[in-house]
């Protein structure tokens, strides 16, 4: 699925924009103290916001005084001093000149400012993603990381290139018009203020109102977006099983209720508009029948009203601005929140000892028990010692605990008690990356990335020779998928353009492996969906390549790990049998029930 | 390709719109699917439907522009003779501002009841557009075959439906209220400003290019900045995605800083592009701001000159400020416009392509009886398939009679073409060539849903749908009671599992089936097609994440209870397939032996070879 960018949609529909902005507003639980973390942000630029600020002042006094010339300038023309007109005129669009230049620098520094602020926010963040332990990636939805890094971190620049400017000088416009119109007549001011009040509250309870409407749209919207691709993703099925019919009436109704929400919410967002002229002009009304009498008792001069016609709309709009611009700090806020959660979680622990010399590759379990969820044991007293040199296979059902292991090795999870050793060392003592530098893995899921195939077979060292590369090629079989590939090793590889088969991801990601040059490797179901002529090559050749390393295997095909050194059979998180093919099918225990269910096939 | 100057960018977009609305033709019919016969067809003929609401609302539309047009004839009327009192020797009038204020009030309250009810209007159109055009491209989806699903892809389909229809129904509701808006201020802002005193010409034909010029220029820069913006977002979603899903590589290998450069550099572009992109548009509004306060200033001088020589009065001056504001409004409005319009009409098009898209898998005539003694009876005749889409030949000289009741099962390397050949029989795609016969009538001879019916598929990737599990079986047979669903699940082997679940079938499956594994996926699939009791079953490689003990027990349930079903099982090991009627051997496309598991042994080295990689030494 494609994120749209929420810049763009905002720089765009700007009507639309107006009215979410105070219905999706969000609230951040503690607004304190998340202000105060996104201030530290802002202090590292502390010289561009004061400039900003200024600008915005400067720009502020421009739009503040220049309605005051021109009604001197009315003022002149009413008074018949035609001379007079010329000056005011000029200091009027200098004046405005001076507000359009400050405002012009001020985009430009915001966008600047903003971009520079929020760059370092999702640096600052993706940094800390990679860090994170497996557990935190495995147990957060990967699409809300992603909005966080994208969205939410976008939500902020906004706020810093446009709200915070905009909030800034509608504050001082608002304090600067209503000192101005106190200062010119404290009655009719008044009248203003009370004009905008009712104002304020019209849309108030419009919004109160809609929010109700909006909500109800917004869910009907998401259960009809789950419609849509769950029935156009599995379309597959749907036809399969005539369920055309079925699925297009669910989706019908759906649609039509959503149209039904929608238009009772447009409707109302739509008065809005006209619901404020007709109050804006009321108020215009008004200032000039009381200006009038004012005038007509001598109280004021025509070019007052003038004025007063000018600030009265120069009043409203910054209110209206402001109420908006709050719902945009809030949800931005909401958003920092979210970030900052990221950024405080604990990452993985890289200090320890630095192993310099190779590994003998002894391996050995002590009593080791683990669980994912406290109380749910999937690893129990598991002891088991792997010489150097071995090549272990584990197999057991699904759920028996054989990635576990994996991961406990690799210090994916850490253990809850007992101890994994590492030629005699607790591998807890030992610094992350040089353990992970010392196992080469090939996981269950084939995980590439969007990057040319080189890149991604050379992912653990740049310093890989061609030579070397079409060696591994060769022995993976990877070089026939790669000479029928555009652009050869250059080739990108990508969702849209490239599709590689599963079986042809695994070979990728099994040379990626043995360019890695590990002194112990692991291969998790890494050629399930190879075919097994190809498979039993590839064992061939890795046998060869790591005769002096220990290797340990997780297959389900039993076929493949036939000649290990030794076979770890488990269940529910124990070992229950060990030995080599021989021993255990002599045994009668459960490898010899896998062997034959597989071997001897359905007849049993 | 890009033109030039701004005014061939604008002209390139009214040509782009009108283009599109031209092309329409309003077939009038109620119902969407017999509608979008001929290509002709446009997305915009959906509107004529609504014409009176697009009429009325215009109506409306103009009627609340026609009120804000002359609201200031009457502030002039109040400036003039009633604060100023012109006509009473300078002493304000108050009784005149009562009087024409009241008057103005309420005239502004027809005005606004008419933006209200032109709201109204172009909601119900706009809104009820949209939702045809998203009915009719759902049911043009659902019935779509899958090459034309595979063509389209189904991500796209998915952003047609819900961005695209979206941006068009957004593009025809801006057009009714924005454009007629735009024009009548435009126009008759600037006839009411010239009318006052013709010297104001000369403000607006230099103020009017220069805004002009300023917002397409601004324009022309950014809208290639917005695709680049795009494009550099996608980039980073899929940078972090492809992070956050694979840790555990990068983990393993030690490249968290190569990760993190490698998202620092992308992040600069984005940020770079943005910059750029919120610079641009910054700057817009100043200019336009300047551009404006300069003509203002330009207008108090003319009338300055104008109320010397005793040729006009004070009031006009503000009344003309206020209308040279509302011109310069409106092309602020109109540019914005044009910038929707772009998008909506790109959007159009895009539907448009799913509508004028007739599905090319279509019912035959469907009328004959199946034989009883024909059903479950499957025969290729020298049938060879090529995807549309690609050019080489996937399957060829396929020749095959699978008899009622029979299993066989179908073995090969990936890629050989076993989905292809089992997707002919229920017409997921269609053959090249040669004719694929299901109880004794051609495919393609029957209604698509009869012949469906005839057939039960289990893919290869299980496709669960977010209800419970209960509905999910019942999907093979929506009148099926609970024990009837029970005993399909029990001899898909699925039913332990289930009873184990907290609320057992009515165990909610969650949106993406993450809280089911493979296994399990794969055994309610499998559930789902023997509860339709059809005369074929296909299964499609639907065991691989069995362990062998439970697809034996599948296997043997499928023997003994669903006797006089014609069964036919893609399998890449030999043990899921050893124990068939007959086995077919696929190599490059065609079918090289067809036997039974002992012949194959002695007759197809294929075969042979197989065998020995998966069983070595052993003995069977």
């Amino acid at each position: 699925m494609k994120y749209e960018s929420p810049t763009v949609q905002r720089g765009i529909n700007m009507r639309q924009g107006h009215t979410q902005g105070r219905i999706n507003v969000e609230k951040p639980k503690d607004r304190k103290k998340t202000f105060a973390r996104l201030a530290r942000y802002f202090f590292g630029e502390r010289l561009g916001v004061l400039l900003l600020m200024a600008l915005v002042f400067v720009g502020v006094l421009g739009s503040v005084f220049a309605p005051k010339y021109q009604s001197s300038a009315i003022d002149c023309i009413v008074a018949g001093n035609f001379g007079g007109v010329s000056y005011f005129l000029a200091v009027m669009m200098g004046l405005y000149i001076v507000n359009g230049l400050a405002t012009m620098l001020q985009g430009y520094l915001g966008a600047v400012l903003s971009q520079r602020m929020t760059g370092r926010i999702r640096d600052d963040l993706f940094k800390k993603i990679v860090l994170l332990p497996i557990s935190y990636t495995d147990t957060h939805s990967h699409g809300d990381l992603i909005s966080r890094i994208t969205n939410d971190a976008d939500n902020i620049s906004n706020v810093i290139s446009q709200s915070l400017s905009s909030m800034f000088s509608g504050v001082l416009m608002l304090f600067g018009t209503v000192a101005m119109m106190m200062w010119y007549n404290i009655a009719l001011a008044l009248l203003s203020c009370s004009m905008v009040i009712l104002t304020l509250f019209a849309t108030t309870l419009l919004t109160k109102y809609m929010r109700k409407y909006y909500v109800r749209r917004q869910e009907l919207l998401g259960a009809l977006n789950g419609t849509i691709n769950e029935m156009i993703g599995n379309t597959r099925t749907v036809t399969a099983y005539n369920r055309q019919k079925t699925a297009i009436n669910d989706f019908v109704k759906t649609a039509d209720d959503l149209t039904k929400a929608g238009i009772i919410a447009e409707t109302i967002s739509s008065s809005m508009g006209p619901v404020m002229n007709c109050l804006s002009n009321v108020s215009f009304v008004l200032v000039g029948v009381f200006g009038a009498w004012f005038a007509l008792r001598g109280y004021i001069t025509v070019g007052v009203i003038s004025a007063f016609v000018v600030y009265a709309r120069q009043f409203s709009r910054p209110i209206n601005e402001l109420a908006q611009i709050y719902g945009q700090i809030m949800t931005a806020l909401a958003g920092a929140e979210r970030i900052f959660d990221v950024l405080d979680e604990q990452t993985e622990n890289f200090a320890g000892v630095q192993i310099e010399q190779k590994t003998r590759g002894v391996i050995e379990f002590r009593h080791v028990n683990f669980s994912y969820v406290p109380g749910v044991q999937v690893i129990k007293d598991f002891s088991l010692r792997i010489e150097a040199g071995r090549k272990i296979a584990l197999v057991g059902s699904t759920g028996s605990g054989k990635t576990t292991i994996i991961n406990l090795l690799m210090r994916f999870y850490d253990i809850d008690s007992g101890e994994i050793l590492l030629d005699g060392q607790d591998i807890r003592s030992i610094a992350l990356k040089s353990l992970r530098s010392k196992i080469g893995i090939v996981l269950q899921d084939t995980v590439l990335f969007t990057d040319t195939v080189r890149a991604n077979l050379t992912y653990s060292r740049n310093d890989v020779t061609d030579h070397e590369l079409q060696n591994v090629a060769s022995f993976t079989g990877f070089d026939r998928v790669v000479k029928n590939l555009q652009s050869g090793y250059e080739t990108v590889l990508n969702s849209s353009n490239i599709t590689l088969s599963q079986g042809q991801r695994q070979l990728l990601a099994i040379g990626r492996a043995f360019l890695s040059r590990p002194e112990i490797l692991i291969l998790d179901e890494a050629t399930s969906s190879v075919d097994t002529r190809l498979e039993k090559h590839i064992q061939d050749t890795m046998t060869e390549l790591t005769r002096h390393s220990t290797s340990l295997i997780i297959a389900h095909r039993l076929s493949t790990i036939q000649d290990a050194d030794e076979i770890i059979v488990m269940d529910h998180g124990s070992i229950i049998e060990t030995g080599n093919h021989r021993t255990l099918l002599e045994l009668n225990g459960r490898y010899r029930e896998l062997y034959e269910t597989q071997f001897s096939g359905i007849s049993t | 390709m890009r033109p030039n100057l701004p005014i061939v960018q604008l002209l390139t977009w009214v040509k782009d719109f009108f283009e599109v609305m031209l092309k329409s033709r309003y077939n009038n019919c109620n119902t969407g699917v017999q509608r979008m016969n001929g290509k002709n067809f446009s997305t915009f003929s959906y509107i004529g439907k609504y014409w009176a609401l697009v009429i009325g609302s215009v109506l409306f539309m103009i009627a609340e522009v026609s009120v804000d047009l002359y609201q200031p004839r009457m502030m002039r009327v109040i400036v003039d003779f009633g604060v100023l009192g012109l006509d009473n020797n300078g002493t304000p009038n108050i009784s005149l501002v009562l009087r024409v204020g009241l008057r103005m009030i309420l005239i502004v309250f027809v005005g606004g009841f008419c933006g209200v009810m032109c709201g109204v209007l172009t909601n119900l159109c706009g809104q009820n557009f949209g939702n045809d055009i998203r009915k009719d491209c759902f049911r043009k989806i659902m019935h779509f075959s899958f090459a034309q699903t595979d063509k389209f892809s189904s991500g796209s389909l998915i952003t047609r439906i819900t961005n695209d229809v979206t941006l068009t129904q957004n593009m025809i509701q801006q057009l009714m209220r924005g454009f007629v808006r735009c024009m009548m201020f435009l126009f008759a802002g600037s006839y009411a400003l010239v009318s006052m005193d013709a010297d104001y010409r000369v403000v607006i034909l230099v103020a009017m290019p220069l805004i002009l010029l300023n917002i397409l220029l601004v324009l022309r820069k950014a809208n290639p900045l917005f695709d680049a913006l795009q494009k550099a977002l996608d980039k980073i979603n899929t940078l972090v995605q492809e992070n956050i899903a694979g840790a555990r590589v990068v983990k393993a290998f030690n490249q968290e800083e190569h990760e993190t450069q490698r998202f620092e550099a992308q992040n600069r572009e984005y940020m770079d592009i943005q910059r750029r992109v919120l610079i641009l548009l910054s700057m817009m509004r100043p200019t336009m701001n300047i551009i404006l306060n300069c003509a203002v200033v330009a207008v108090i001088k003319i009338g300055a000159v104008s109320i010397q020589n005793g040729s006009a009065a004070p009031g006009v001056v503000m009344a003309a400020v206020t209308y040279l504001t509302q011109i310069l409004n409106g092309m602020l409005m109109l540019a914005m416009l044009f910038q929707n319009i772009t998008r909506g009409v790109t959007s159009a098009r895009r539907l448009n392509e799913i509508l004028v898209t007739e599905s090319d898998i279509k019912d035959g005539a469907g009328d004959f009886e199946v034989l009883p003694a024909e059903r479950g009876h499957v025969r290729f005749r020298n049938v060879s398939f090529s995807y549309p889409s690609s050019r080489g030949t996937v399957l060829h000289d396929i020749n095959l009679d699978v008899k009622p009741g029979e299993t066989l099962a179908i073995i090969g390397e990936t890629g050989c073409g076993k989905t292809s050949l089992v997707n002919l029989i229920p017409r997921f795609y269609d053959v090249s060539g040669g004719s694929v016969e299901v109880g004794g009538h051609d495919v393609r001879d029957y209604k698509l849903e009869e012949l469906r019916k005839r057939v039960a598929v289990v893919l290869q990737k299980s496709e669960l749908f977010s209800s419970t599990i209960r509905e999910n079986i019942a999907m093979g047979n929506p009148l099926a009671d609970l024990s009837e669903i029970e005993e399909a699940a029990r001899s898909a082997q699925a039913d332990e599992f289930i009873s184990r679940c907290k609320s057992g079938y009515d165990t909610k499956v969650s949106e993406a089936g993450m809280s089911l594994s493979g296994g399990q996926r794969q055994r309610i699939a499998i559930s789902r097609a023997l509860l339709k009791k059809a005369d074929i079953l296909i299964l499609d490689d639907a065991t691989s994440a069995l362990d062998f003990k439970t697809e034996a027990a599948v296997q043997e349930a499928l023997r003994t209870r669903y006797r006089d079903v014609t069964k036919i099982i893609i399998a890449v090991r030999i043990m899921s397939v050893k124990n068939a009627d007959r086995i077919a051997v696929i190599e490059d496309g065609t079918i090289t032996a067809c036997d039974t598991h002992e012949k194959l042994l002695s007759t197809s080295t294929a075969y042979a070879k197989i065998y020995e990689s998966q069983i070595k030494d052993t003995a069977p």
